[in-house]
């Protein structure tokens, strides 16, 4: 029984990666490391010590200097650090919710809006951590919230995406997507539409104003990635591996052939020529407007986190490779000659 | 297929069996947890029973007098005691080994039932992607999840404590105060006391190390219950009550083991009853 309780491992999943011009924040099992791009050296880590924090969520940095990161340790901690030296900002970890975090929060001017792994989203206060309020919604949240300025999306494990008024702390809307929804829901640049995906294999463009839904488009599999948007579509990616470019207006796939080598889970990062996906085979790859490979990289392990942009660097973290993050150059794959170990 | 025999053949069937039930009895998953470790119990009844009566056999071995003699009179000679011993396992027609073979079998499908019940219960975003992808087709996988993991006051998916009062915590408790690492504790206690087989010899290591099971696996699934999911708990509480079930089914309970003094050994010079 010993040997299989390993396997029963309470916190393993895909690590959390966001960047800067200059730095990288990664979430990784028990720590969070911030890597310095231009030479892969570490700049800190949080904690010195391994301790009960367990780190999934992508780390988010606030337009007030601080990176706001969640635990899905027994800790249960949200945690504010100094971007810049890892220390804590505030006088203590916001501890409150009932379970652990899995989700990336939101801040909207001097509020951050938590959705956690009980089923609520929590409304803190942006500088101490202090709890404003707290919304129960019910099953698992584990996709970030985004925001039109007025109304918090967020989708849930319990099939519905919702629209949350943050001034009456009361749900204005919610829309049954068929299936449970781990990812984040994109707005469009005119904020109007919302597109979103589901385990239900189905993708959904939905009325931000009132939850209507304006179109849907079937899928091979399960949609575990954020949608990216530029002007005229919308692209995703299914866990059987096939990448999507739908029109935006109208939910037309333009990329009916595009199926790199592997699941993806991760959102496809938008470049100038076209879109980078990373798959679960342990590669990177680069798709034109026309969803033909312009050139593919090898990094190793399993990737299921997005890939994340800094300058022309692409920075990928994948799950059990050798190091922990490495960085490719966004024209041609070339990688980078350093390579993160968290050492 | 064959890149994953073990998912293939054990731990796929056994999770998409879990989650039927769960969806028969209509979202529940403490129930499923329980039905589907009666189901297992179950089918391995023939294998339990086999390696009872082959253990009964080993152990009546031990109260026989030829067999007494032979330990005391080649005590000093391993090889011509390991051919004594072998004549009187073929004169009789004993295999040693008949208690041993259904417990081989039957530790791959424990294994995989208590995989399955992690497995199903999906806790992190990489277990859910797991999850999904050992689920069948005609399961209806995007209708399934999540699970409902409310079971009477415990979320199975996290562990289990019921919250201290306000401003007390223990740092070594953090989910509060433990029930259910308590009752399995106990339960796995009585199970292993009761269903210990006695022993015959004063200086019988098996003996020994019986004793000690008695009191370190109780303890060891109470720790691993403090730590991980409720819903490995349940499923270790509805082994343990089976398990003692089936064996006070087979007549192999032995309910003195629970007085003081019960698991005592009892006395080497005891006649063997023919």
């Amino acid at each position: 029984m010993s040997a299989c309780s390993s396997a029963a491992s309470r916190g393993t999943s895909w690590p959390g990666l966001t960047a800067d011009a200059n730095n990288a924040y990664l979430a990784e099992g028990q720590y969070i490391y911030a890597a310095r791009l231009s030479d892969g050296s570490k700049l800190w880590q949080y904690p010195d010590k391994a301790g009960s924090q367990q780190f999934f969520a992508a780390p988010l940095l606030t337009p007030d200097g601080q990176l706001i990161v969640g635990s899905a340790g027994t800790d249960q901690g949200l945690y504010s650090l100094d971007p810049a030296t890892g220390k804590e900002k505030w006088s203590m970890p916001f501890t409150g919710a009932k379970d652990r975090w899995i989700a990336a929060p939101l801040v909207i001017n001097d509020t951050i809006y938590a959705p956690n792994n009980d089923g609520s989203l929590y409304a803190l206060k942006l500088a101490t951590g202090e709890l404003l309020w707290s919304l129960s919604i019910g099953h698992p949240l584990w996709g970030a919230p985004v925001t039109d300025g007025k109304l918090i999306f967020l989708t849930s494990l319990d099939h519905f995406l919702y629209a949350i008024d943050p001034q009456s702390q009361k749900i204005i809307w919610k829309v049954d997507l068929g299936g449970s929804a781990a990812g984040s829901p994109a707005l469009s640049a005119d904020e109007t539409t919302l597109y979103v995906g589901s385990f239900s294999s189905k993708f959904f463009a939905i009325n931000a104003a009132n939850g209507s839904i304006r179109w849907t488009a079937n899928t091979n599999a399960w949609i575990w990635s954020d949608p990216s948007i530029n002007d005229t579509n919308v692209y995703f990616a299914d866990i059987d591996g096939q990448v999507y470019a739908l029109d935006a207006s109208s939910g037309q796939n333009s990329w009916p052939n595009t199926t790199p080598d592997g699941p993806i889970t991760g959102s496809p990062l938008l470049t100038t020529d076209g879109a980078i996906v990373a798959t679960e085979s342990g590669s990177v790859y680069s798709l034109d407007h026309n969803g033909k490979v312009t050139w593919s990289t090898a990094i190793g392990g399993k990737i299921y986190t997005s890939p994340v942009a800094s300058g022309n660097l692409v920075l990928v973290a994948p799950l059990g490779a050798q190091y922990l993050l490495y960085a490719v150059n966004e024209k041609d794959g070339s990688m980078l000659p350093w390579h993160f170990d968290g050492k | 297929m064959f890149s994953d025999p073990w998912g293939f053949f054990i731990l796929n069937p056994f999770t998409n069996v879990l989650l039927l039930i769960y969806n028969l009895i209509g979202h529940n998953f403490g129930l499923a947890v329980i039905l589907f470790t009666i189901l297992i119990r179950a089918i391995t009844w023939p294998l339990t029973g086999q390696q009872l009566k082959g253990a009964k056999v080993m152990q009546d071995l031990q109260t026989d007098k030829e067999w007494l003699d032979i330990q005391k009179k080649y005590a000093k000679d391993r090889e011509k005691l390991a051919s004594e011993q072998m004549r009187i396992y073929k004169e009789r027609g004993i295999n040693p080994f008949a208690s041993c073979l259904p417990t081989l079998i039957q530790f791959p499908i424990i294994i995989g039932l208590y995989q399955a019940v992690t497995r199903a219960l999906a806790a992190t975003p990489l277990t859910l992607l797991q999850l999904a992808r050992s689920i069948y087709p005609i399961m209806n996988a995007a209708a399934i999840i999540p699970l409902n993991s409310h079971f009477l006051w415990m979320d199975l998916g996290r562990p289990e404590g019921i919250p201290f009062p306000a401003g007390f915590s223990l740092s070594f408790l953090p989910y509060g105060f433990p029930t259910l690492a308590i009752i399995v504790a106990v339960t796995t206690y009585l199970q292993t006391k009761l269903t210990l087989p006695p022993s015959t010899n004063p200086n019988d290591q098996t003996a020994s190390m019986n004793s000690m099971m008695t009191i370190y696996m109780p303890l060891f699934l109470g720790w691993l219950v403090l730590n991980y999911a409720s819903g490995l708990a349940i499923y270790f509480v509805a082994s343990n009550v089976l398990g003692i079930v089936q064996y006070a089914m087979m007549g192999r309970v032995n309910w003195r083991n629970l007085l003081p003094g019960g698991s005592e050994p009892a006395p080497s010079n005891v006649k063997k009853n023919k």
